[in-house]
């Protein structure tokens, strides 16, 4: 479980991040929704460490992140798997030796058992016999799969998302969406994942955290965004003509996901 | 107040390398693949300088050697002791200044913008020691190396060019090479090539590990890093002159 409490961050004169508390429990995917510019990734990059918060504090299953010496902040950063925007995948390195990279760096484990966990998760993420590949001969969705499964190598314990269908067409969207509820659920991680993904808001979104202007406008779970009143919160979600009609026709209410256009004929067919 | 601040997280960066290794191993092996790429990466261009200096060397210098009465085996003792003193260490690091040390900008600023850098962060390495450490310790090993193989084949160039060209018998090049020859030259152009290794590496890591941008940035900051190393090279190099000769 990951709780923020009252983060705050500011780069020179301007607030980025203002007074946002929210508490995202273990075996749930604990979405960060918003805007370009709402202060999400910031958000998150203070939660793994990489910036530091101004002001509040980040608690890791009780203890205090932004008041730890670097050496327990690294033991909790071995806790942590990350997913980025643009995978991060070391281009010098093959798939195996991308996902083999934290089992040599932290483990003592033989080839042999290295080599069979780095099968294990690429097996997991559906991605069987690409392990001589480099990550320039991979697609978009490929190179998210296998930053996935680098990311859970170590069985951690929180995992973090930035924009995981970012480039992304919609298919490959759900697919990786899919991976990572599996992943949360199975090893009852605690997961955050920062989009603006529509899709994956109503697809895996348990807690969903949204964020407008760099401070906390609303939060709750996916059947809430549906029923909610926020005007802000409604404008982003529900951006397009489309979709608001669907909402006016409470169809969102009935189904919980946002429908296809074949569900919008069935809907509208006398 | 951008050069106290840069100097500042210079000196950081410097105290942010020496931490604990997280494994050993991994980080050897890191060490072992900066020095094939600094010391076998920079070998043919190593070569083909030295050679070519010291065979010019030796052309220009019985060029200006007119009198009669300097002896003609002094040819090869200006030519030994230009190539061990100035050539092979200085020329040969301002050259590896541009061709390891924009590698070195380059591959940190890639791996920067590419967030390859807060990748190996989040899985709780300490970046400056795994990606700048090894690249550093990797130069200060292979370049003292590289500029005594520049030494040998700059004044081998010079015996080449000046036999080639019928300035200098071979025996009277090699009875100059031997003439009052000083191997505190040698101690003091390894001297230099230790400084000179330090800050063609160093300089370039500063500028690649603190990249922000784009690929546009990553190529700025490359070229600053080769401008600034070779400046702070000549800079050295004045200073180290005046210090212990």
């Amino acid at each position: 479980m990951i709780e923020v409490k009252n983060i705050q961050k500011k780069f020179a004169d301007k607030v980025v991040i203002e007074e946002v508390s929210a508490r995202m429990e273990a075996g749930r995917c604990n979405l960060i929704i918003g805007a370009s510019g709402s202060g999400k990734t910031v958000l998150m990059k203070c939660m793994v460490g990489l910036l530091n918060p101004d002001q509040g504090s980040i608690f890791y299953h009780g203890n205090n992140f932004t008041t730890m010496d670097t050496e327990a902040k690294t033991l909790i950063r071995k806790e942590i798997g990350m997913l980025f925007q643009g995978s991060a995948l070391f281009d010098s390195l093959t798939v195996e030796e991308n996902i083999m990279f934290p089992l040599n760096m932290f483990t003592k484990d033989t080839t042999g058992e290295k080599i069979k966990r780095v099968n294990e998760v690429l097996d997991r993420v559906n991605l069987s016999g690409v392990n001589k590949k480099y990550p320039a001969e991979l697609s978009g969705g490929m190179k998210k799969r296998v930053a996935l499964a680098r990311a859970v190598v170590l069985n951690p314990k929180y995992l973090f998302c930035d924009e995981p269908n970012s480039g992304l067409d919609p298919q490959t969207s759900l697919v990786i969406d899919k991976l990572i509820r599996e992943l949360t659920v199975e090893y009852q991680i605690t997961t955050v994942v920062n989009t603006h993904d529509m899709n994956s808001v109503m697809e895996i979104g348990d807690y969903i955290l949204y964020m407008y202007q760099g401070k906390k406008e609303w939060e709750g779970t996916r059947k809430e965004i549906i029923f909610s009143k926020n005007q802000r919160l409604n404008d982003f979600i529900f951006a397009s003509e489309f979709l608001r009609d669907a909402k006016d026709m409470r169809m969102l209410e009935e189904t919980g996901k946002i429908p296809n256009e074949r569900d919008m004929d069935q809907m509208t067919r006398p | 107040m951008t050069l106290l601040s840069d100097i500042g997280r210079f000196l950081l960066m410097l105290k942010g390398m020496f931490k604990k290794l997280e494994n050993r191993r991994m980080y050897s092996k890191e060490l072992m693949r900066q020095c094939t790429e600094i010391g076998f990466g920079s070998l043919g261009i190593v070569t083909i300088i030295s050679v070519f200096i010291g065979a010019v060397s030796t052309i220009q210098t019985a060029y200006q050697l007119v009198s009669p009465l300097i002896p003609i085996s002094t040819i090869a003792q200006i030519v030994r002791d230009t190539v061990i003193l100035e050539f092979a260490p200085t020329l040969v690091c301002v050259v590896l200044a541009g061709v390891a040390g924009s590698r070195i900008a380059s591959e940190l600023g890639n791996m920067r913008v590419s967030e390859q850098i807060d990748a190996l962060e989040i899985m709780g390495i300490n970046t400056k020691t795994y990606l700048i450490l090894p690249k550093i310790i990797a130069a200060m090993l292979m370049i003292p190396l590289l500029v005594i193989i520049a030494m040998v084949l700059g004044i081998w160039g010079g015996r080449l060019a000046g036999t080639a060209a019928g300035i200098i018998s071979p025996n009277m090049y090699d009875k100059g090479l031997t003439s009052d020859f000083l191997p505190y030259n040698v101690f003091f152009a390894l001297t230099k090539s230790y400084v000179f290794a330090f800050i063609l590496s160093s300089i370039p890591a500063f500028y690649g590990y603190h990249v922000r941008g784009g690929a546009l940035e990553i190529g700025k900051a490359s070229t600053k890093a080769v401008v600034v190393s070779c400046v702070l090279i000549l800079f050295a190099d004045y200073i180290l002159s005046a210090l212990l000769l």
